[in-house]
């Protein structure tokens, strides 16, 4: 232990950054694992045993994270303190992606399962290109790209129109209540995730929301 | 749309290089050794300046420090002035290294150093004074550290007065690496660092100016360079290792125990040079919460022997063997005071318990917390070399 003081490594916002990385791949996981559960006939109990073991391992590196960064504020100084409250807030959001994760599977263990519906298709893309999504954040994270982050913005920001356009036509649908209201707790948890994506992506060019107040 | 080709696109951390990025790791190594030079150069300095004076001047000066006690708040009172226990026992050993102050003149001061090194983190808890649960748990931290050395200043100094011991050892192990006190010391660093003192005493000799204006010169020259390649120093040397010093702070939260925590203050600090720093880093860590006293309390103990390595550093410039002894004895107290204190868990609580006693006194009555650093920094050695000298 003390001779990780004279061995080369990793360390700094870089380490962070890396475990952050590593945790939005365990929420990317969980959420693989949940919608499966929901739409794909994915055993439920076994992946309920998967999603809590993965939970507790985003909560545990949460708080480890947390820990790091002030570790990081106390060696460093300020100089990093826009990254590190960034970090701190966008820790928050992959933590809260695998609570929502596990609200999907709370879905499935309540018995729903689409795995027959006739929109399956197209919840099937929707859970395709959010997984995706969750890829293209962590490579950002990891090699920051300001245009990157605009085009994520903008087709998140589409994402998210289309899953609350869904929730409002399920709303005043008159479709029968275990019809409609299955799909929209769904849609409304995709479109939470994919708010929350975007806010990760979102710290690589604006960690905090920048404060500009007109004269 | 912002383009990453556009700097301003991008926060400072991720598009624009740090101002000083072209001080690569290898050129601030560089500059730390060049700094390390000067430091000795100062110390070097300081010794001849104060040779030049004459025994005279220095009998008049220093006589005031012959009382033990004296000794110990000049020790105290210097170091919170320069706010760097690495600095005092510098200037000490230099003083020392001339012959101005006799090494059992020089005892108490170091010890001095050690309470009056504390001062900085004490300093930094009462950031914290407005949230009283992380001020309790910061201002413990802080004064833990100061317990601890009044503690062993309290045992050791009146066993060393009366028996000698610590300068015994620090003598005997002095004499097996340079040999006998009052010989001439051949330090393999003595010609080089002495090299720019001589240029400058022939410059002033051909400009006319004579050894009482030379003297006092070289002092100040010699006081202004090692406090100021000493905070060079630190600050670039944390630079250097400061994902280092993050890495084992991460590693020794992950998997603590009181002799790793220990050895791990002891290379930060011997890393950055100041027990300031390794100390200070643990302060805003236990006010959060993060590390608690007791993991807390033997990194400060391990940052206690780390901050020797500077004064025997600055023996390196010295032409006597009683220099090294007293860096060496400033050493040898921290070891001694650790194994006396540390291995029994009721001796080894005390500091504990009342960091903890004040800590909870000065949360609800702030004023008790200032009250105390100005007292045990300021006005108690203020008072006794009033009354002592």
């Amino acid at each position: 232990m003390v001779l990780s003081f004279f061995r080369r490594g990793e360390s700094g916002m870089d380490h962070i950054t890396g475990r952050i990385v590593g945790m939005l791949g365990d929420a990317r996981h969980s959420f693989d694992v949940a919608t499966g559960a929901v739409l794909h006939g994915v055993a439920v109990e076994q992946a309920a045993d998967d999603i809590r073991a993965t939970d507790a391992r985003i909560n545990r590196t949460e708080h480890e994270l947390r820990r790091e960064l002030i570790v990081h504020v106390s060696v460093h100084g300020t100089a990093d303190i826009g990254q590190v409250l960034g970090h701190t807030l966008l820790i928050k959001k992959v933590e809260r992606i695998g609570d929502q994760a596990k609200n999907i599977l709370d879905l499935a263990l309540e018995g729903v399962s689409l795995a027959d519906a006739p929109d399956l298709d197209e919840l099937t893309e929707a859970q395709r290109s959010i997984s995706a999504l969750f890829g293209e954040v962590a490579a950002l994270l990891l090699d920051p790209d300001a245009d990157e982050v605009e085009r994520i913005r903008r087709e998140a920001r589409a994402m998210e129109d289309h899953h609350a356009a869904h929730i409002l036509e399920l709303v005043h649908s008159e479709q029968p209540g275990y019809v409609a209201v299955p799909r929209a707790v769904l849609h409304r948890y995709l479109k939470r995730i994919v708010a929350n994506l975007v806010g990760v992506a979102l710290t690589v060019t604006d960690p905090l929301p920048p404060v500009d107040p007109r004269p | 749309m912002r383009s990453v080709s556009d700097p301003s696109a991008l926060p400072a951390s991720v598009a624009t290089p740090s101002p000083d990025r072209w001080l690569t790791t290898r050129r601030r190594a560089l500059l730390v050794a060049l700094l390390i030079y000067t430091f000795l150069v100062g110390v070097s300095s300081l010794e001849t300046g104060i040779k030049i004076l004459g025994a005279d001047t220095q009998e008049r000066l220093f006589s005031a420090v012959s009382n033990p006690l004296a000794g110990l708040f000049v020790g105290i009172l210097a170091t919170v002035l320069v706010q760097s226990s690495s600095a005092s026992t510098s200037i000490i050993v230099g003083l020392v290294a001339s012959g101005a102050v006799s090494l059992e003149a020089a005892v108490p001061m170091i010890m001095g150093a050690n309470i009056g090194t504390t001062v900085t983190n004490t300093l930094v808890s009462l950031g914290h004074v407005r949230r009283s649960n992380e001020f309790t748990r910061a201002f413990a931290a802080a004064t833990v550290h100061d317990f601890f050395n009044v503690f062993a200043v309290a045992i050791l100094l009146p066993l060393e007065l009366t028996t000698g011991a610590l300068s015994r050892i620090a003598t005997w192990i002095s004499d097996r690496l340079v040999g006998s006190a009052g010989a001439e010391w051949e330090s393999p660093v003595k010609a080089l660092v002495s090299w720019p003192i001589d240029r400058f005493r022939g410059l002033a000799g051909d400009l006319g100016v004579s050894d009482p204006v030379v003297g006092p010169i070289l002092i100040g020259l010699g006081l202004l360079v090692i406090l100021t390649s000493l905070t060079f120093i630190t600050k670039n040397m944390r630079r250097l290792v400061a994902n280092r010093v993050e890495r084992s702070v991460n590693a020794m939260l992950g998997r603590g125990g009181g002799l790793v925590a220990m050895t791990l203050g002891v290379i930060v600090t011997i890393s950055v040079q100041s027990s300031s720093i390794t100390t200070a880093i643990l302060v805003p860590l236990a006010a959060s919460g993060v590390i608690t006293l007791r993991n807390a309390y033997p990194v400060t103990l391990g940052a206690n022997v780390g901050t020797t390595i500077t004064a025997l550093l600055a023996a390196l410039a010295a032409s006597r063997p009683e220099a090294l002894t007293i860096a060496l004895l400033h050493t040898v107290f921290n070891v001694v005071a650790i194994m006396l204190i540390y291995p029994i868990r009721a001796v080894r609580d005390l500091p504990i318990r009342a960091a903890e006693a004040l800590a909870t006194v000065a949360a609800t009555r702030t004023h008790w917390a200032v009250g105390y650093v100005f007292g045990l920094f300021i006005i108690v050695p203020l008072v006794g070399i009033v009354v002592l000298r």
